[in-house]
């Protein structure tokens, strides 16, 4: 796998975590019940935590250079 | 920040978060870097602070303590039509603020005074939910009421400092002050919620929130 792949596939990766933790997130800011603050604390904001993380990750052992053209010829 | 601007601003961060997450190509150019770091860090820790921020505000709330059902007797005698339960008193004369009765009372006014009550709100969840619901009447204090809460309102108050009784003895104020004779369960304060010792003969009162 090329790296710049494999950096389009940390940014999605991270994407669908932290896209999963924000709408567990908004279920929870409208759900008034005392188990959604448990819900939007332990689930929400694991997923979310766990998304930007990836993400860091993602940076800091990303090749210089990496994702330029790449990540731009894989997606088309 | 209300709930449905926070609502708002959570959906907008995952709309933008599915764009990088879609088309990770963007992320070539320097404005693409750039809108990846703050759609996949900044925007989702700040929403996460705020929707965090929003719930700990509503769990203050009465209606919040009040919405499990094993509370509903303590928010039932919050209305006894009797001026010597300690909870009703304050609670229908505004001693506390009425939509925050639960919290302001139960709350720790230390350091890190809500978090530590939010989190032993949390055991509350794990007992409700994972665990035998003890009856209402059985319900305890993790730990004995600090006079500190009581004092966090009435310390100066004409009331209590020079209150009659407060004053019989000249030890008793430093006393309450220092937390070595306890308000409510030394014999002078101790009806409070009284759950389950109610009887027959006590009155609810109908007005207020």
């Amino acid at each position: 796998m090329r790296t710049g792949d494999s950096m389009c596939q940390r940014l999605r990766i991270s994407g669908m975590f932290v896209i999963t933790g924000l709408l567990i997130e908004a279920l929870c800011l409208v759900w008034s019940r005392p188990i959604a603050f448990v819900v939007l604390v332990c689930v929400g904001g694991t997923l979310i935590g766990l998304g930007v993380l990836f993400f860091l990750y993602s940076l800091v052992t990303a090749p210089a250079h990496a994702t330029d053209s790449s990540c731009a010829a894989t997606d088309k | 920040m209300p709930t449905f601007a926070i609502v708002i601003l959570v959906l907008f961060s995952a709309v933008l978060a599915g764009v990088v997450a879609v088309r990770p190509a963007i992320t070539g150019s320097r404005a693409g870097k750039i809108l990846a770091f703050g759609v996949l860090f900044f925007l989702p820790l700040f929403s996460l602070m705020a929707g965090m921020d929003n719930e700990m505000e509503r769990s203050k709330s009465t209606a919040f303590c009040l919405s499990c059902h094993i509370m509903e007797p303590y928010g039932k005698s919050l209305h006894i039509d009797d001026p010597g339960y300690l909870a009703a008193a304050h609670y229908q004369n505004h001693r506390v603020p009425a939509d925050e009765a639960c919290y302001t009372c139960h709350t720790n006014y230390a350091m890190f005074g809500s978090l530590k009550a939010k989190l032993g709100g949390m055991r509350h969840l794990y007992v409700y939910y994972l665990k035998q619901q003890p009856l209402p009447q059985d319900i305890k204090l993790h730990e004995p009421f600090n006079n500190r809460e009581c004092l966090h309102c009435h310390l100066g108050a004409r009331s209590f400092e020079q209150g009659a009784t407060h004053n019989a003895d000249p030890a008793t104020l430093p006393a309450i002050k220092g937390n070595t004779l306890s308000c409510i369960s030394s014999g002078c304060h101790d009806v409070v919620h009284n759950v389950g010792r109610w009887g027959d003969k006590v009155k609810f009162w109908d007005g207020g929130s």
